[in-house]
Parts: structure tokens; C-alpha cells; sequence
């Protein structure tokens, strides 16, 4: 089995390898976002396992939910209710948007997993207070770790797990940007799926894999080729779980070089200082790292981000790869659409549920679009 | 020099012949459930009806849905992009485009040259399409050729409140049991429609001088219904319902001259 292999499965089937996880030992709790402080549950020896939702029919949790709520609410209390996630300890939800923030009292009600915290981010970044107040709940976290597992977290198990998760963060932005030169080094859906498994795989194990595969890459064993003349394309969103989108991409005329995605490079960006106090650094990085629109940072942060991004790495159109329902997002469309097309960088809006629209319909979207680059 | 256009639709599929002077001539039938083959014999028929052969054509543009559905010996480009250079070759003022299908509706803006420069397209559902209106005149047993001449005479367009096509479509049986006039309900159809259109239109940022095009432009109650969500005149061309072909012949042209 070659390195890509093992990202691939876990990508393809993240309850199985959590169920394997937790049946060699070590507690799994799942957690919701990229805002999840996964350093502090792997330095409690407990894997960190992020949740995806279900490409399957959602039939309990409608009971529970609004009409309202996006496919990755609905998905994840589905598996949890249908018993799919029966292996979890627990979960963990970071308080980003409204909907993750009402879903964990109906998880909490209607599930009988053995732990649950709530990490309740602050929304505004620029405030004074607010990295105070994170430094406060991130304290308040390990102390509920401490307490359910009954060991203590001490300060060289946190050190170790900052050093590994930003060796790990630190191949995955290599792999992007070795991607964002060479796009042909390997296809968008297999990125797609590396960067899923990064968030299910062992992390001890993660940093080592990922340069293996980076090894694997650079030996010319992934190679896609024909992708000279298509357009460069930025994703942005909270999730794209849809490893066939990026082919579908390529089909129609275009390469994905570069994302932001909250299963992308919002997932690896930042760096964690390993130096000093770990909380401390660990709530840094949230400050730091690109945001998602469920927080503000100021009121043209995240459309100087995305400019950023598609001057870096030549973009010349951004999809904006959105869940239905997904208000945070929905929001800033309007706003982003304005604001990026001033600066000449074209944008289009493709909206998605648990999957992909029609076939016929995404590729009439994604084609004209390209064309018109 | 002379190039085709196909255009498969989910109920039409349609044919235009082009050359440097004009329209040679336009062919229309129905999708059914081969579009490959049906795209294959709507050209092979309009070429016959002017004692052409697909030898005499410098190029093939395919578009619609089933574009993709057989190899036609051309390029393959999107529908909305064809309907944009078509209106334009119809109409070289025109700068938006509403095209309304039979699954699917656009609005698109185009530039001096006729290219696409933005657009927007309906959901999955079949709100705001021709589809709609087949299911409704079902409903109302009432010829769909009809539909327009009979809604201009209604004073009090019916209200249809529901998006979805299939809660429609019960609401529309419940006015006619209620005794509702059916040229209030069809007029209140076709509000329902532009309602939907309209959505889009603003969305893709549409202004004047707009053309409506595709199969639902025959629709003269549709038409009069979107020029007043709009509050700009609609244009239609008599070829409305064949303008993507058009427009893929066009582009055809241009792929020919290119070489």
C-alpha cells in the first residue's frame, strides 16, 4: 500500500478508522470545525476525529432540526442518532455559527455519548478582551478533559502535540503550495481527500505520512497532466466534501490551485509558537489564521484575504462552494461578490446540500463560468 | 461557409444553419429519449429540407443539456453562453438575456460582443421553467399554446403562493374547485413564473435592452407578466425558442473563421 492509500481510506470511510481507533484503545471524540482546539485533545491522549456529516438519506434528525439547518448539521446528528458514530467518546463543539452552537444542546439531549464540551469562541477578534477571554475557555476545556479522562494535561504533552500538529500543518501547506506550482503534480480530488484524512488519520502518524506523500508526489507517482491550458480557480466555503467536484472542475476548463475551506487551508493555516505559554499560543493561532465569516476580524478582512490568495497563486475566477443554509456564508456572498469583482477577480456562486446538484446543471455552471474567464 | 447549431433540450432539441449572410433556416423537435439521437436527426433533417450535407458544414456547435451526449464533430459549449451570442446576433444592442426552458431558467449579462460576462441559473427545481407551465396546463386541461392569449384576458390574476412545482399544482386544483375564472389562474401561473425569473434576473444584475429567449418566450401572458416584475420592456425575436442554436451556430462561425 503506497502512502496516498492510507489517506485516501480513512478520506473514504472516517467512521470505520475511528471505530479502529477506539477499538485499539485510545478514546475518539469527534468535533465539528476547523475552530475545534484538536492540540488539547490530543495532548489528553484522546483522538481528535472531525466530523463530516452523511451523504446518506437524513431521517432521524429531521425531528430535531429546523428546515433551516445545512446538510452538516443534519448529517452529523443523523450518524450519531442511527448509531454510525456509537465508537465516539464524545464530541466537541466550537461555538462558530448559530447552527453548530444549537446542535450541540440537541446532540447533548438526545445522545448519550460519554462527553460533551462546548468551546465557545469569541466573535469579534479585534477586541481587546477577546484573546483574554479565549486563553479563559481554552483553560476551562482541559480542565473538563482532565476531569472526564482523570489524568492531567501537563505541559510537555501539550508541547509535543503543538510540534506535531504544526509539522503536520506545515506539510499540508507544502503540498498546496507544491500544488499551486505544478498542478498536474497530482489531481484536486486526491488533495481534496488528503487534507479530509489529515483531520480522521492518527496524528502521531500524520506528520511522517504527509512526507512520505510528499516524497511520493515529488517522484512524479501521482502525476495528472493536462492541466496547462485550464483557468486557476480558488474554492472558498465552509466544506467541500465532494471529491468529485474538482474533476468536474478540470472537466469543465478549470484547476482548483488553492482553497478556503474550513476542510482546507483554514484547517492548516497558522502556526502555533511551541515557545512560552501553550494556551496562550494555541488561542493565538485563532487570532492569527485566516477566519471564517462567522467571525470578525474587521469589515473587509476576509475579502483582503481572498484577493490575497488569488493574486498569490494566480487565480483567475473564485467558486464560491457554498452548503444551502449556511448563513455565515450566505451573508458575506453578496458582500465578497462586490468587493473581489472591483479588484477584477470574477466570482461565481455554487450552492450545495449533502450533494452535488444535478451533474448537468453544476457542469452548465462551472463551464460558462470558466468560459467567460 | 456554412455551420450548424445544435441545441438538445430537456424537451426540445433544436437545429440552426447559418452562413456569412444570414439564417439559412431553423429546425425544431421533440428531445424524447435519445438526445443524441435526436440531436443527430433534427440537423440531418434541416440539412435535407436545403439539400445540404454535413460535409458543406465548416463547423458543429452542440449545446443544452445534452451536449455532451454524443460526439457531433464540434465544440461543446453551455446553453447560456449560445443564447447570449444568439440574442446578440438577433439583436446586437442587447445587453441581458432571460432564457427560459424547459427545466431550466437564466438570466445573463452580456457584453458589446455578445460574450457571457455573468449570469445566474435556477435550482434543481422546476420553478420558473416551461416544465411548470406543461404540469399546470395538465392541471387546467388547457392547451399550453393557449396559455398567453388566454391569461391577457384576466383582470384578477389568481394568487399561487407556492414555489414548489408539485404544491403548485394543487393549489391550482383547489382554485379551479374553488370556481376561480381559468384565465385569472393562468394569469396568476404566469405572475409565478416571472416572480421566479425576476429572482434571477436581479440576481445576474440584468438591465435594459433585455431579450427573452427559449421556448417559454412564446408565451405572450409570461412575457407581459416578467416586463412588469421587471419594469423594462422584454424583447422577443420570433426565433426565441431556437436562439441557442442560433447562437451555437454563430459561435460555430467563429471557430470556422478562426481556423
Amino acid at each position: 500500500m503506497n502512502e496516498l492509500d492510507h489517506f485516501l481510506e480513512a478520506a473514504d470511510q472516517p467512521e470505520r478508522y475511528g471505530a479502529g481507533i477506539k477499538a485499539g484503545g485510545t478514546p475518539v471524540l469527534g468535533y465539528l470545525c476547523s475552530y475545534a482546539p484538536e492540540e488539547i485533545i490530543h495532548a489528553a491522549g484522546v483522538h481528535p476525529l472531525r466530523l463530516f456529516g452523511t451523504l446518506e438519506s437524513t431521517i432521524q434528525a429531521d425531528s430535531h432540526l429546523q428546515a433551516y439547518c445545512c446538510s452538516l448539521a443534519r448529517g452529523v446528528l443523523e450518524s450519531a442518532l442511527d448509531g454510525t458514530l456509537a465508537f465516539l467518546d464524545g464530541a466537541v463543539f466550537p461555538h462558530t455559527c448559530d447552527t453548530i452552537q444549537r446542535l450541540s444542546d440537541i446532540w447533548r439531549l438526545n445522545t448519550h455519548f460519554d462527553f460533551f464540551a462546548d468551546v465557545v469562541h469569541p466573535v469579534r477578534l479585534d477586541s481587546g478582551f477577546a484573546r483574554e477571554y479565549l486563553e479563559d475557555i481554552l483553560q476551562r476545556f482541559k480542565c473538563e478533559l482532565e476531569a472526564w479522562s482523570g489524568s492531567k494535561i501537563d505541559d510537555a504533552a501539550l508541547a509535543r502535540s503543538i510540534e506535531t500538529f504544526n509539522a503536520a500543518r506545515k506539510r499540508l501547506d507544502d503540498l498546496y503550495l507544491m500544488r499551486s506550482r505544478d498542478p498536474d503534480c497530482i489531481s484536486g480530488s486526491r488533495v481534496s481527500s488528503i487534507v479530509k484524512a489529515s483531520m480522521i488519520l492518527n496524528r502521531d502518524e500524520l506528520p511522517g505520512r504527509l512526507s512520505r506523500l510528499l516524497e511520493e508526489i515529488k517522484a512524479g507517482s501521482y502525476r495528472t497532466g493536462g492541466t496547462d491550458d485550464k483557468k486557476r480557480l480558488l474554492v472558498a466555503g465552509s466544506l467541500c466534501d465532494h471529491p468529485d467536484f474538482y474533476s468536474m472542475v478540470e472537466n469543465s476548463g478549470g484547476v482548483v490551485v488553492w482553497d478556503d475551506l474550513c476542510t482546507g487551508s483554514r484547517a492548516f493555516d497558522g502556526f502555533i509558537d511551541p515557545t512560552g505559554d501553550h494556551l496562550k499560543a494555541i488561542a493565538r493561532r485563532y487570532f492569527e489564521r485566516r477566519p471564517c465569516p462567522s467571525k470578525h476580524l474587521s469589515n473587509t478582512a476576509r475579502g483582503e484575504a481572498l484577493a490575497a490568495m488569488a493574486e498569490k497563486h494566480k487565480v483567475q475566477g473564485i467558486l464560491f462552494f457554498l452548503l444551502k443554509f449556511c448563513d455565515p456564508h450566505a451573508f458575506d456572498y453578496p458582500y465578497l461578490k462586490e468587493y473581489l469583482e472591483a479588484k477584477n477577480i470574477p466570482v461565481t456562486l455554487i450552492e450545495v446540500e449533502d450533494s452535488l446538484p444535478p451533474e448537468g446543471q453544476l457542469a452548465t455552471r462551472l463551464e460558462t463560468f470558466i468560459y467567460t474567464l | 461557409m456554412y455551420t450548424a447549431g445544435i441545441d438538445i433540450g430537456s424537451i426540445t432539441t433544436k437545429a440552426a444553419v447559418i452562413n456569412e449572410n444570414g439564417i439559412i433556416g431553423t429546425k425544431i423537435i421533440l428531445t424524447g429519449y435519445n438526445p443524441s439521437e435526436a440531436g443527430r436527426r433534427v440537423l440531418d433533417e434541416l440539412l435535407r429540407e436545403y439539400s445540404l450535407r454535413s460535409a458543406d458544414l465548416a463547423a458543429v456547435v452542440a449545446t443544452g443539456y445534452g451536449r455532451n451526449s454524443a460526439d457531433f464533430g464540434g465544440k461543446t459549449l453551455t446553453e447560456i453562453i449560445c443564447h447570449g451570442a444568439g440574442a446578440h446576433y438577433l439583436n446586437p444592442d442587447v445587453r441581458s438575456v432571460v432564457d427560459v426552458g424547459g427545466q431550466d431558467s437564466k438570466a445573463l449579462v452580456i457584453d458589446d460582443r455578445g460574450k457571457t460576462k455573468d449570469f445566474a441559473m435556477n435550482d434543481k427545481c422546476a420553478a420558473g421553467t416551461g416544465r411548470f407551465l406543461e404540469v399546470m396546463a395538465r392541471a387546467l386541461e388547457v392547451d399550453l399554446d393557449e396559455f398567453g392569449p388566454l391569461s391577457l384576458r384576466s383582470s384578477k390574476p389568481s394568487r399561487i403562493s407556492s414555489i414548489c412545482t408539485v404544491f403548485a399544482e394543487s393549489e391550482v386544483i383547489s382554485l379551479i374547485a374553488k370556481g376561480e375564472l381559468r384565465e385569472d389562474i393562468i394569469a396568476g401561473i404566469h405572475e409565478s413564473v416571472a416572480a421566479r425569473v425576476a429572482t434571477l434576473a436581479h440576481r445576474a444584475g440584468v438591465g435594459p435592452p433585455l431579450m427573452m429567449t427559449g421556448g417559454v418566450a412564446r408565451n405572450v401572458g409570461v412575457v407581459k407578466a416578467l416586463e412588469k416584475k421587471l419594469e423594462i420592456p422584454v424583447e422577443v425575436s420570433p426565433r426565441a425558442q431556437v436562439n441557442g442554436a442560433i447562437g451555437a451556430a454563430v459561435l460555430a462561425m467563429e471557430e470556422a473563421s478562426r481556423k
